[in-house]
């Protein structure tokens, strides 16, 4: 049962022992400035119907409720909503319009789309911000596909290259930042590796790196840090999700680059079935991205 | 075609697998369609930015950003 201290929006009810100094988890930096930046609800109480590790970050039920438990046999439960809002606000500083934002920014950072009109403007310090938010996750985009470190950094640097020279093409309308440029560095990785002609087959590449990686998509990284990024986490449940064979096609599709034809000639399976594990595959991962806007 | 079987094919489009006979039946499915199909691709394109945010984070060489900025003011120098 709550016992008050429900959120109203002219207080701040952070108790005293909510003070930095206090903090028992690795998720409670987050869930307070969550707590403090959003509209939405956010409890803190002294019961709930189960009792969660100590300091621990749980995700639970279908309304996606948090918790965590405080000190004193204080507990914070927030919807999931509140906490992906903030990240939300702070990316685009006007509310919802930036979803799937892949990283927490400071309040007050210039949004994606700052950073983009700067680059338009022929600003290299927006280039520069731009590549210290996104160089990770472009880099690990262009790794799934080449497996080569030296040569990922090589490609890693002519998509920054080719985002500051084409950065006049980019619209705010069709889409956001990073799905603009995530589309310019698989275009240059697949291109890159279909100029290398001698890999191997793609049912072996496929075998090697699945032991080389464990289902490289979703395991690549601990729990926890997954834990650290929902989007990630839910999007790489929902990858997880689909039956291997769906994942296998929607691989060589995806990170290969490979037609329906060469995904059917590579692992012997009729091109109809290709097709139809193809279509499955993606109609599941757009379902569940789709998903998560509306949960937010 | 109808807007089902478009959408599908939508997905593929955006990722490239579409095969050139069924690029030709995707285009004119998409004229036919117009705005709602414009619309619908555009949307497919978040698949992208889905599938890099499924992935962790790599490093990058601490020279790559020197170098990169380096060469974005080079380009600057008239």
């Amino acid at each position: 049962m709550s016992l008050g201290l429900e959120r109203r929006p002219s207080q701040n009810p952070f108790p005293a022992f909510w003070q930095p100094s206090s903090a028992p988890c690795a998720g409670f930096a987050l869930l307070k400035k969550s707590y403090l930046a959003s509209r939405l609800p956010v409890k803190v109480y002294r019961e709930q119907p189960t009792t969660p590790r100590r300091g621990s970050v749980e995700t639970v039920g279908r309304r996606w409720w948090r918790r965590l438990k405080l000190s004193d046999g204080w507990h914070l439960s927030m919807n999931r909503k509140s906490q992906t809002a903030t990240r939300a606000e702070a990316e685009m500083g006007d509310g919802l319009h930036s979803r799937t934002t892949a990283l927490e920014l400071e309040p007050g950072a210039p949004s994606d789309v700052d950073l983009m009109r700067g680059i338009q403007a022929q600003d290299p310090e927006a280039l520069s911000q731009l590549y210290d938010r996104y160089n990770g996750i472009l880099k690990a985009f262009i790794l799934r596909v080449i497996h080569n470190d030296a040569e990922a950094d090589d490609l890693l640097q002519e998509v920054f290259m080719e985002i500051w020279r084409q950065a006049k093409n980019f619209s705010a309308k069709k889409g956001k930042p990073l799905g603009w440029m995530v589309t310019l560095a698989r275009r240059r990785a697949i291109d890159a590796l279909r100029k290398k002609k001698a890999y191997m087959r793609a049912e072996e590449r496929l075998q090697i790196e699945t032991e080389r990686q464990p289902n490289a998509w979703v395991h690549n990284a601990t729990e926890e840090q997954i834990r650290s990024d929902d989007t990630r986490l839910l999007m790489s449940r929902a990858i997880n999700s689909l039956p291997e064979a769906q994942q296998q096609a929607v691989e060589l599709a995806f990170f290969q680059g490979m037609s329906q034809r060469e995904i059917a000639a590579n692992t012997n399976i009729p091109l109809g079935t290709v097709k139809t594990r193809l279509e499955l595959g993606l109609k599941k991962i757009y379902d569940a991205l789709k998903g998560l806007k509306d949960e937010l | 075609m109808n807007f089902e079987e478009f959408q599908n094919c939508s997905r593929l489009y955006v990722i490239g697998a579409l095969e050139p006979e069924e690029l030709e039946q995707f285009e004119a499915a998409r004229k036919k369609f117009g705005t709602k199909a414009e619309d619908f691709i555009s949307e497919c394109y978040a698949l992208h930015e889905a599938f890099a945010l499924s992935l962790r984070p790599a490093k990058s060489s601490a020279a790559l950003k020197e170098r990169l900025m380096s060469m974005v003011r080079k380009r600057q120098q008239p």
